[in-house]
């Protein structure tokens, strides 16, 4: 027998109540409704302000600007650069709303490990925790949101959800994709006593910019 | 297989007790875990149904138990659709052959890591330098240690043993640039700069996982520095080690259950990056591993389903030992495993037998503080205090405890004689006392090597209340 | 047998534990004037002696089931059983219904018992609504929360709210009040080295209190406490919190002359 037969047999010796699968399901969907029923209430009722809330307290530490439209991106690109002393020049997630604007004298350039500025596109946002999504694919490279020094993310605000429970009934019989990040803040670390330090191999600031 | 490690050398006693000596250890200690019981506790103060969700944490990750061969089945059936490949290995041995196994066939000369403690359970690191694979630890703690030569000595802070002083000099000393550093954010810059080609140059990155969904066949890793994503995506292929207990039935359960391992962990909400993997790279992507591979360890997994089932909702946050008093006084190198603290204490028995281990449920006062902070409500000190009955049973207990109890036993359930010992020994006793006090017991040397014990009264209280003394 | 009959009060069998017994009756007779003062009728079953928690805790389940079935046989009569510790009671109230898992019928008796057995304290203000009246003491105190009694059976509030009925004593807050102090039962033998590391920590967090009593309801832990300030040299006096309550805190642990 193959260790993966071996495995299974033991498991199943092991696990003589096993039910079938429709209450399998039914059981599972009652126990995340009983989470559901603790959780802590969000601090606002507004899910952005909320958002916002989540995202800019000190534990999580990120910086927002909101924006009327898609338009009055490159500005607040250049704008970031200029505050933040450092040069025109962004690595622009390939997706197809960022590459339609009008970039002006930021220079798109291509992703390198020690590329100062990414801008990218959240698929969503998760409220209750100051949460960015997004969802790998050809107009979403993993490593945009890891190799900058600074990432900056557009957000719409009418993605933001309340919750995780409400972005797993969004994706509910969608197929998933190869990679779901769930982005809260900049990289950071504790394992130096437990002090929180930024940048640690991800981007040490994180802007937020809220399309509204 | 550690045991030649210096940190780890020697018996239990002997380790604690180099331990208790290490003025410089506690320091380290007391700052870390300090740090992380007050976060925990704001974390917790502001969620005012924290018990509640750690029963519905402890019914998800049970429910999911209670299916496992289902679950288990059904992450095979869709990580296999998208595209993962899967190896099962019953014990440590069988998991890093597995591992190196992949490596060979990729002929890889150096792989990144992100912290998985699976990976130091099952000796990952010792095999792949058997395998001649030069390994690159990318969390930062992990990096420390590999630097210092140690293993790690906690599940959540590996380097907490480790004080930003030690961690200046390591970094000066290993690092390209050698730059003494006085300031934690530039010493995390220094580690940046020392490990980013390693990224990108990597030919494999192994990660853990914290969960594997069922309904998707995802893997979830959760970091805080982004090293995770790294690790696992510029290479060409990415190995998963996991144990098998990391099964949940949905994505939803997995984020409801990091919830509350990350409040419990660290203080935070979520950590900042939770990820879910699922599969190789697919077309038009530009970046992702072009081989996934999965390891599922069982290394007495099973044995654990039928020993002590609710360990295996372990979800490795570190509350317990961040809040245990032994953990605190001794630090992870004092347990001699993977695991240190409670929960180590709980699951090293298993892996190494109980008799070599079995100072490990004994070195425990039975408080509580681990079962009561516990995101998934592990009775810990139940699961200790079954590890004694067995080392009971087993015969591993000396003589002397096994006598001493049986006496105690003997004279207790015979009122009468228990009474007239009684009657003869604490005037005897009384008679050692001065001032009140005894400063050497005979018969618990181990009490009065610093403390003193105070001297008992002439007569008991059921004595007095037989010769009818009211109040 | 010893009796003091209050007409309707229930009755109460005082599991004097063994602790108290040998080294410090006057928690004993502190929970004797505290279990009457609150309307009930005490019993102190005199062939009482230890409840096997000893045992329990070292994995010797054969002695422990010994010691459990005599206090299961000497106590099941009674309307409650009161122990002034919170590890004996829990010993008693959570742990053995577990030790005769095998046995049914012994089973279904611990049960019975674990239904009725209390901690003094806790039973004084949640059975009994109790509240001491006329006893005051002038001094400061500091009150550790014993990890049995605070995990296994809730005792809080409790200790804290009877305490504040003392006229004169002032409550001041201990840092790491829910700590365990590294008694542990044999651990503090067996491991001295480890229980020591753990109670100086807790010394130093009772003496910075500042307080002039530190008390607590197991009586384990205080002398471990106790033990460890006496040695330090530090002058804090450590009691039960029911001899304070009862008003017979006259000699802390240590005090009584030879
Ligand atoms: S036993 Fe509980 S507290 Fe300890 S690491 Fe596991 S989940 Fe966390």
């Amino acid at each position: 027998m193959s260790a993966h037969d071996i495995l299974f047999a033991a498991l199943r010796r092991l696990c003589p109540d096993e039910e079938v699968p429709d209450a399998i399901a039914a059981r599972a969907g009652a126990l995340a409704r009983a989470m559901q029923a603790c959780l802590p209430p969000l601090e606002f009722p507004d899910l952005v302000e909320n958002f916002v809330a989540r995202v800019t307290a000190e534990k999580v530490g990120a910086t927002v600007e909101v924006l009327a439209g898609w338009e009055h991106l490159p500005d607040a690109v250049a704008r970031y650069a200029l505050a933040q002393g450092l040069e025109q020049e962004v690595a622009l997630q390939p997706d197809p709303r960022l590459l339609a604007l009008d970039w002006g004298f930021v220079r798109d350039v291509p992703l390198k490990s020690d590329t100062m500025i990414a801008v990218g596109v959240a698929r969503g946002g998760i409220a209750e925790t100051g949460s960015l999504l997004f969802h790998s694919g050809p107009d979403a490279p993993t490593l945009y949101g890891f190799m900058p020094l600074h990432h900056i993310v557009a957000l719409e605000t009418r993605t933001i959800v309340a919750r995780f429970e409400d972005y797993t009934a969004q994706e509910q019989g969608k197929p998933h994709p190869r990679n779901v990040n769930f982005i809260t803040g900049a990289s950071g670390t504790t394992d130096i006593e437990g002090v929180l330090a930024r940048g640690a191999h991800g981007p040490r600031r994180l802007h937020i910019l809220l399309i509204g | 297989m550690n045991a030649d490690r210096g940190e780890l050398a020697g018996t239990f006693k002997e380790r604690a007790r180099k331990a208790l000596g290490d003025a410089h250890l506690r320091v380290a200690l007391d700052r870390t875990t300090g740090n992380a019981r007050t976060k925990r506790a704001a974390a917790v103060a502001a969620w005012p149904d924290f018990d509640r969700a750690r029963a519905a944490a402890a019914a998800i990750k049970d429910h999911a138990l209670q299916n496992f061969p289902y679950y288990l089945e059904q992450f095979e059936r869709n990580a296999l659709a998208s595209g993962a490949r899967l190896h099962w290995a019953r014990d440590a041995k069988e998991a890093c052959a597995a591992v190196i196994k992949i490596c060979r066939e990729t002929r890889a000369k150096t792989v990144t890591r992100s912290k998985s403690m699976l990976g130091e359970e099952i000796g990952l690191p010792h095999a792949l330098a058997e395998a001649g694979v030069r390994r690159v630890e990318t969390d930062l703690a992990e990096h420390i240690i590999q630097l210092a030569g140690e293993t790690p000595s906690h599940i959540i802070w590996p380097a907490a043993h480790r004080t930003r002083e030690d961690v200046s000099k390591l970094f000066e000393k290993h690092h390209r640039d050698h730059l003494l550093l006085t300031e934690v954010e530039a010493m995390v810059d220094s580690a940046r700069r020392e490990l980013r080609d390693d990224f990108f140059s990597a030919d494999v990155g192994i990660s853990g996982a914290n969960f594997l969904v069922a309904e998707t066949g995802a893997i979830c890793t959760i970091t805080n520095e982004g090293n995770a994503e790294l690790t696992t995506t510029p290479p060409r292929v990415h190995i998963v080690t996991a144990g098998i207990e990391k099964i949940v039935a949905t994505t939803e359960h997995a984020l409801q259950l990091t919830r509350v391992l990350v409040r419990s962990a660290t203080g935070a909400d979520l950590t900042q990056y939770t990820t879910f993997h699922c599969g190789p790279k697919r077309a038009g992507d530009l970046d992702g591993p072009e081989e996934f591979h999965i390891v599922l360890v069982d290394h007495g997994r099973t044995q654990m389903l039928e020993d002590m089932p609710e360990m295996l909702r372990c979800l490795r946050c570190g509350a317990c030992l961040n809040h245990c008093v032994v953990y605190r006084k001794i630090g992870g190198h004092a347990y001699g495993g993977a695991y240190p603290g409670p929960m180590g204490s709980a699951i090293t028995p298993v892996f190494d037998g109980l008799e070599p281990s079995r100072d490990l449920p004994h070195a425990c006062t039975l408080n509580g503080h681990c079962k009561q902070v516990c995101p998934v409500d592990i009775p810990l000190p139940t699961i200790l205090r079954d590890w004694r009955a067995k080392s009971y049973r087993q015969g591993f207990e000396s003589r002397a405890v096994r006598l001493g109890l049986a006496l105690w036993a003997f004279i207790a359930s015979k009122p009468a004689l228990y009474r007239a010992a009684l009657a003869v020994a604490l005037p005897l006793l009384r008679r050692r006392g001065k001032d009140g006090w005894i400063s050497a017991l005979p018969f618990a040397p181990g009490w009065t090597e610093s403390r003193d014990f105070p001297a008992p009264p002439e007569k008991t209280f059921l004595a007095r209340i037989a010769s009818g003394e009211e109040a | 047998m010893v009796q003091n009959v209050h007409p309707g009060g229930p009755r109460v069998g005082l599991f004097a534990t063994c602790l108290v017994d040998m080294l410090r009756p006057n928690i004993g007779f502190s929970a004797l004037e505290l279990l009457r003062a609150a309307g009930c009728t005490v019993e102190i079953p005199k062939t009482q002696t230890c409840c096997g928690q000893p045992a329990y805790n070292s994995g010797d389940d054969a002695s422990a089931r010994k010691l459990a079935r005599q206090v299961i046989e000497i106590f099941e009569g009674f309307d409650y059983l009161v122990a002034p510790s919170g590890s004996c009671a829990a010993t008693i109230r959570v742990h053995y219904p577990d030790l005769f898992r095998a046995e049914p019928a012994m089973r279904a008796r611990a049960e019975k018992l674990s239904a009725k057995t209390w901690e003094l304290l806790s039973f004084l203000v949640d059975v009994r609504g109790f509240a001491p009246t006329g006893v005051s003491c002038k001094a400061s105190a500091t009150y550790h929360d014993t990890c049995s009694g605070l995990r296994e059976l809730g005792i809080k509030t409790q200790p804290r709210a009877l305490l504040s009925a003392i006229e004169g004593l002032e409550m001041r807050a201990l840092e790491g009040e829910e700590t365990c102090c590294g008694f542990g039962g044999t651990f503090c033998v067996k491991y001295s080295e480890i229980s020591d590391a753990i109670v100086t920590e807790k010394a130093e967090n009772v003496v910075a209190t500042g307080a002039d009593l530190l008390l607590g309801g197991d009586l384990g832990c205080l002398l471990n406490m106790a033990g460890k300030l006496r040695r330090a040299g530090a002058p804090i006096r450590v009691f039960h919190a029911a001899e304070l309550l009862a008003g017979r805190a006259i000699h802390a642990i240590g005090e009584e002359k030879p």
